[in-house]
Formats: C-alpha cells, structure tokens, sequence
C-alpha cells in the first residue's frame, strides 16, 4: 500500500513538473503583451518598453523560467501585473465561490443525474427511459450561456428571487453570498445532470445483467433492495469516477457560467488573465487547477477502495 | 421526562445553526432585488479595471472610477469648456504664451487630513510627466516646474503650447493630484482630494469608495465635471459585470442603480420598462477610426491610402457596426456640430463608396493586387462588423482585403509592429480637445504618421492660444487629415447606458460620475 502511494506520489510529480514547463511555454508563445494592455492606447513604445523592464518581462525567456521556478520553490506563484496582489492571494479570493459553485452544482446534478439514470436502466427502452434519454440529451446540446440568461430572466427579472449576477454585496453573509449561487449551480447542475444521467444508466445496465442480480431475484428480493443494494451500490464506481472530475473540471472550467452571472471565481480570473496575458496569474492559476486535478483523480482512487472492496491495490 | 430536557449544546448549536443559514436564505429570497439600507449606490461597470492609478492608464473605466478620488487642477463644464478645479481660477498665462502661473484653492482638504499645497501639485505632476503616457506629451513640451508659494506654481514652456490646460483637465491618464508622501510606483496609496476616498478593492468582485467628509467643494454651482461637488452618496460600489446581457437584465431587474454600456439592441426592452429603468443614450459619445501604417507596407504609398480612403463607405460600416440609426451618424466632420472645432474641411473625400474611382486611383498608385492586412478582434464586435463590410468595399474596388482577427491583447502588441499590419481598427472617446485623441496627431503612435503638412498645420494650431482662431486653424489640420489619410474617422456613435429610477439627479457624461447624485429610499 505505501509502495503504491508513494509511486503514485512521483508520478504526481512528474506531472505537474510537465505542467509547469508547459504552462511557461505556452503562456509566452501565445502573442500579445501584458504592458500594452496595461498602459492603454496613448502608451507610446518607450513607455511599454520602460514598463517591460519593471516586470522583468524584458528578461530572456530562461531567466525568466528560472526566476519564477525559484520563487514556486520558496511557494510563491508571483505577483499579479494587473491585480497589484500575489497570485495566491488572488486565487485564495476565488476560491471559496468556485468551490461552493462546483459543490452545489454536483449535488444537483448527482441529485437528478443519479435517481433519473437508475429509473432509465430499470425501465430500458420503455417511455420513460426514452423521455430521460431524450433529456438528457438536450441538456447536452443547450449552451450553459443561453441557459444562464434563461434563468436570469425567469427567477432575477421577472420573479425577483435571486439576484442577477454579483456574489452577494460587500461583506455580504454565508446565507446571502449562498443565495447568490443558487442560479449559477442550478445552470451547472442540470446541463451536467446530463452526463450523470447517461453514466449511471449505463453503469446501472452493465450491473443489472451480472449474475448476481440474477441470483439475487431468484433468491426473491424484493426489486427495490435488488436496484439499490445489490446493483446501484456496484454501478456506482464509475458515477463517482465522473463526479469528482466534474468537480475538478469545474475548477476553472466554469467560465461561461461564471461570466453570465458575474461570479469572481477562479474561471473567471483565468479567463481576464489571459485576454489581458498576465502571466503569473495564468502560470499560477493553471498550475494551481492542475494540482487539484492530479490532486482529484487520486483520492477518486482511493475512493475506489472504499466503495468498491474488490479493488485492491 | 427527557423530552423536558434541553437539547445537548451542540447539537442546540448545530440547530441554531441551520436556523440561522435558513433565515439568512429567506431573508435574502425576501428582499427587494435593489439592495437597500444605508445610502449607496451599485454601478454595474464593463469590466474589472486594469489599474487603479489613474496615471498609469488611459482606460475610459480607470477615469471613470478614480476621478472620483483624485481630482485634477482643470476640469471640463457641460459645455467642455475649461474651468478650474484644484486650482482658483485659470491660470494666468504670459503674453509670449509660455509661462503659466497657478494659483490653488485654499483650504482644500486631502484624504490624509492634511492641505494641499503646492509641493505636492509639483510632485503629481512631475509623477504625470514621467510615467503617464499624456503627460509624456506635455513634458516635450514643457522647460520647467516649479512652486513659487505655498499654494502657487508655475509651468514653463520651450514654446506655446495650446493644449496644455486641456490635457491637464482629462480624466483619462489624469493629471490627477495627489499626496506627495503617498506618490509610489506602483501607486500603493491613493491619497487624493476628491468627494471619495479609496476604501477597498476585491477583483473581480468591487471597487469601494467612500464618502469623504471633510470634502472641499467648490462654490460655483455643478456644471459638467465642473463647480459643486457633493458626495451625497456615502458609499459608491464599482462592480465589474463583463458580460453586457447581464448588465441588461440587471438593470431590468433592478439591481444596479447604474448600468453603463449596454448594447443598443437592448434599448427596445429598456424603452418597455419604464418603472424599472431608465434607459440613457450619450450623443456623439466616440468615433470609430481606422489607423494606416504610413511608414511601411503597401499603403505606405499615399495616393494608394487616396484610393483607400475613395473605396470605403463609412455610412454602411457604421449601419453594420450600430444597427439602430439614432446610435450613430455618418459625418465629415471630426467634431461635432457646436463644437469649436467643428469643421466640414475635406467633406468631399468623407463617404464617397465610389469603386470605380477608387480602382481608378489605385492603377495610377501602382497598386499590383498586394492584399491589404487589416488588423482588428472581436474584442467590440462593431469593430469586426465593421471590418467585414470594409472588407467588401475593398473587394468591389478590386482591393484585396485580408483580415486578420485576434484578440485585443494580440492587436495592441502588434499595432506597435510595423510590419505585421497596413490598417487596423479601433475608437476612442469623442474629446473636446484635438490634441488629446487619436494619438496619431501626436508622435510616434502606430502608423509612424509624419510629414512637413502635418507638422506645419498642428504647429499652427498648437501655438495658437486664442480659441476662434484655434477653431480655424482645425480646419487646416482636417483637411490635412483628408489629404494625407494617416486614418479616417469613420463617424460619431452614441452610447447606451441605464439608470434605475432610484439613481437621482444623474446628469449623462462621457465618464459617468456619481457626485451630485442621490439614492432615493
């Protein structure tokens, strides 16, 4: 067991050392300049090159890569061009928004995907699985922006129960910045409830074919302990496999959302980084969402002992 | 009996709890969707600002915000006449023109508590001249600075130098002054005179200010950015909304008091809820321009920028860029109508869509088929429409349009590049001063536009002081303008902006500010 972890441990190394040189390389080739933007449309060369020289952007790019290799050694991922804070200021800032975000969006999504999934597997190719496919279905194909500004119309605008973009007002309490969420997570989760859906019919109707369902209701179980003791508990190795990715994919990757309604999470701050290339924050933030990444795909393994005891290591 | 008993404390904790978050919940679900309580108001803005130095940037939304902290010596009445703000009155100029003596006002209060003086009106400026790109202009063009009294300075100039009063009153990369103590670069401390103070910046999230009490007003009643001023709001929160279809429904919903720069396809649905918002149009708010690379490329050649200039339709690209017609106007003139420097000079060569002329004018420029790199983005999407319908009006007149897309970062990188481009697109706000936009008028911008005309017409204007004659000899410089085609500008758009009717005594401006302004309960 303590082979495994530590192996996979170096491997996690290795890959977020990839990561890093990755992030460095592409954040540079991209064009653009971070002091243009700054500076605006009356900056004249002289000024952008004064300004470059201030960041150090006027470095050759190893020295930069050195430069900021040794500042990620001590754990500092630089400082913001634009935000005039560290960048792991910046990032602790959006963290708690994403994170709520993301959490509340797979609760409603896991809370329609699962139940509706294991209906559909049960009821295969009668009315109502073809009416869950069908939904979800759509619920792939609808852009999370069309959806967001949908709802924004239906519950800000016209019934007025949550607020139409914003994270509650400054020093707003847990409940009101909670509040604030509801709409964005309600996107996130029925467009994702989709796959959820699809993943736990298939899943459901690999199980339900196995032998010992079979034994099961031979044995007389009523149907419901067969569906939910016997089959779901099985089927749900992979459904948990693709709720903590889309936990992880919505770290950082909830961007449209988070522009719609506003929210100053950490798509968002990835997002204004790159249109305006401020580097470090782009470098640290994707170096940061990679971690929780490699971070996320191991602890779903190590799940995978708790909720499945035939996978051994 | 045990039911008698008190729950355990924790699990009394944990219900209270729940209690509280549910009431919260409800409490929020339960309020109006425009927060009320206190006096502030909510201003939904275009995006995060880049900076808050207000030196260091000549962003439209760094102006808007920090003009309300840091004030300047000058500013613009509603007629964007000059009159004074820190300092008493005009400054009082030498007959040779180049010496300019400033008095300040007495008694004006900085954030610090402490008066402002004149050393620290040496030092912002000099911190202007130095980092700020508007304040590099003026610093060619100025032999010294100095305090002669506590609250009196004086500027030298090499020669007159016209212009220098307005640029000193421009909100954007203002000449803003500031504590002499608290100057830095980076600018940690925003240490300003105006009815706000800096209270708290959240990325992303908001900017705060606060009412500062022991404001110095002026006493001539508010005109424009000018007289009065009173922070009657105690706190005004700048609130970042990127996304220009939720700064519409939040303004339909009512949750800011202040949207700015909606799309015009949402003025219908503004015009349709009229309890809920009030929907505020700008008139000639900015002109879309199109710089040409005069130094290197196929259109360094200018009887082919002649030709350019002959094939395109301004009137359509502005239609393809605005849609609506009261959003925008198709015409010659570079200022508008009431301005004194408004000016038909070079009207003819204004919208003059003529393929035939234009192919015409291209054989005889030596045009060879070389494709014409028009750099632009899809940052404004009137910049890329009208980039599309130029593009056809290039092909009509047998020119060959090659577009070249990136995002805004990319352009403004690669505008500096004079080989990677021979046009590109952009606008700037419409300014009541020549000199202050584009830049092109001034040296060394993108496009390298230089030439004895130019340099004889805009010495003449910025040399003269008197206003009539500065209006005439505008003229000069536009027909210049049309002559040479260094850019066209393409015409005059309106902006869109929303008040909630709550939001009183808001008077539109070009940068909306909120002293003066109340929130009615």
């Amino acid at each position: 067991m303590l082979k495994y972890l530590l192996s996979r441990l170096g491997g996690m190394a290795v890959v977020m050392a990839i990561v890093a040189v990755l992030v460095f390389l592409l954040t540079r080739a991209a064009p653009g300049d971070p002091v243009a933007v700054l500076l605006g449309d009356q900056a004249t060369p002289a000024d952008i090159a004064r300004v470059r020289v201030q960041y150090g952007l006027d470095q050759p790019l190893p020295l930069q890569f050195a430069y900021w290799l040794r500042e990620l050694a001590q754990g500092n991922l630089g400082d913001s061009i634009f935000l005039q804070r560290p960048v792991t200021q910046a990032l602790w800032e959006r963290a708690e928004p994403t994170l709520l975000l993301a959490l509340m969006a797979v609760a409603v999504a896991a809370l329609i995907g699962v139940p509706c999934g294991v209906v559909s597997a049960v009821f295969r190719g009668r009315l109502v699985d073809q009416c869950f496919t069908g939904i979800a279905m759509l619920g792939a194909s609808i852009p999370s922006f069309w959806l967001g500004l949908v709802l924004i119309q239906l519950f800000a605008v016209s019934l007025g129960w949550f607020p139409v973009s914003g994270y509650g007002e400054p020093g707003a309490p847990l409940g009101q910045r909670l509040h604030a969420l509801v709409l964005p997570a309600l996107v996130l989760g029925l467009l994702n409830s989709a796959l959820i859906i699809r993943f736990t019919r298939a899943s459901m109707l690999d199980v339900l074919g196995e032998d010992y369902v079979r034994t099961a209701r031979s044995k007389g179980l009523p149907e419901g302990v067969v569906v939910f003791k016997h089959a779901l508990r099985n089927a749900l190795v992979p459904i948990v496999t693709v709720l903590g990715l889309t936990v992880a994919l919505m770290i950082g990757g909830a961007v449209i959302t988070e522009t719609v309604f506003g929210l100053p999470g950490v798509g968002n701050l990835v997002v204004n980084a790159v249109l305006r290339r401020d580097y470090p924050v782009i470098q640290g933030a994707l170096l940061v969402i990679a971690a929780i990444y490699v971070l996320i795909n191991f602890l779903i393994d190590l799940l995978y002992m708790v909720v499945d005891p035939r996978v051994k290591v | 009996m045990r039911s008698a008993h008190p729950a355990p404390p924790r699990r009394q904790l944990l219900l209270k709890t729940l209690a509280a978050s549910l009431l919260s919940l409800s409490a929020g679900l339960a309020q109006p969707a425009l927060a009320q309580g206190g006096s502030h108001a909510t201003l939904a803005m275009v995006a995060e600002p880049q900076t808050l130095d207000p030196m260091a940037s000549t962003a439209d939304l760094v102006g808007t915000i920090m003009q309300h902290v840091f004030e300047p010596l000058y500013t613009f009445d509603a007629k964007w006449q000059l009159v004074p703000m820190l300092a008493e009155a005009l400054p009082k100029v030498s007959a040779d023109g180049k010496s300019y003596r400033i008095t300040l006002r007495k008694g004006v209060k900085l954030h610090s508590g402490r008066e402002l003086n004149a050393e620290d009106v040496v030092a912002s400026l000099q911190r202007w001249m130095d980092n700020a790109p508007r304040g590099k202009a003026v610093a060619r063009e100025l032999a010294g600075i100095k305090a002669l009294g506590p609250l009196e300075l004086e500027l030298t100039l090499k020669n007159p130098y016209a212009p220098l009063v307005a640029q000193l009153a421009l909100p954007t990369g203002m000449a803003a002054i500031m504590a002499k103590e608290a100057i830095a670069s980076p600018l940690k401390d925003f240490v300003g005179t105006g009815p706000y103070r800096f209270k708290e910046r959240r990325p992303d999230q908001y900017v705060l200010l606060s009412r500062f009490e022991q404001y110095s007003a002026r006493k001539e009643p508010a005109n424009g950015y000018g007289g009065r001023r009173e922070a009657l709001i105690e706190e005004l929160r700048f609130v970042p909304v990127p996304n220009a279809n939720t700064r519409v429904e939040g303004a339909l919903a009512g949750q800011y008091h202040y949207a700015d720069l909606l799309p015009v396809e949402a003025m219908a649905r503004l015009e349709k809820a009229p309890g809920k918002t009030v929907p505020l149009m700008t008139p000639s708010f900015g002109f879309p321009y199109i710089v040409f690379n005069t130094k290197e490329g196929v259109l360094a050649n200018a009887a082919l920028r002649q030709a350019v200039q002959t094939a395109m339709g301004p009137g359509e690209m502005l239609a393809a860029g605005f849609g609506d017609t009261r959003f925008f106007s198709a015409e010659p003139n570079h200022f508008p109508k009431g301005s004194p420097f408004y000016s038909t000079a070079g009207a003819e060569k204004y919208n003059q869509r003529n393929a035939r002329l234009a192919k015409e004018l291209a054989e005889k420029a030596g045009y060879k088929g070389e494709a014409i790199r028009v750099l632009t983005s899809r940052q404004y999407d009137f910049h890329y429409n009208m980039a599309l319908l130029m593009a056809e009006q290039f092909k009509r007149a047998g020119l060959k349009a090659e577009l070249v897309v990136v995002d805004w970062a990319t352009l403004v990188q690669r505008r500096g590049e004079p080989k990677l481009w021979d046009l590109y697109i952009t606008h700037s706000g419409q300014f009541p001063e020549p000199m202050l936009s584009p830049p092109q008028l001034g040296e060394g911008a993108p496009g390298w536009w230089s030439s004895p005309a130019k340099t004889a017409a805009l010495e003449a204007f910025n040399r003269e002081a008197d206003p009539v004659k500065r209006g005439q000899l505008w003229a000069k410089v536009q027909q210049v303008v049309y002559e040479e085609v260094p850019y066209v500008n393409v015409g005059k758009f309106a902006s869109l902006s929303a008040r909630s009717p709550a939001l009183q005594n808001y008077q539109p401006a070009a940068w909306p500010f909120f002293w003066n302004t109340s929130v009615k309960p």
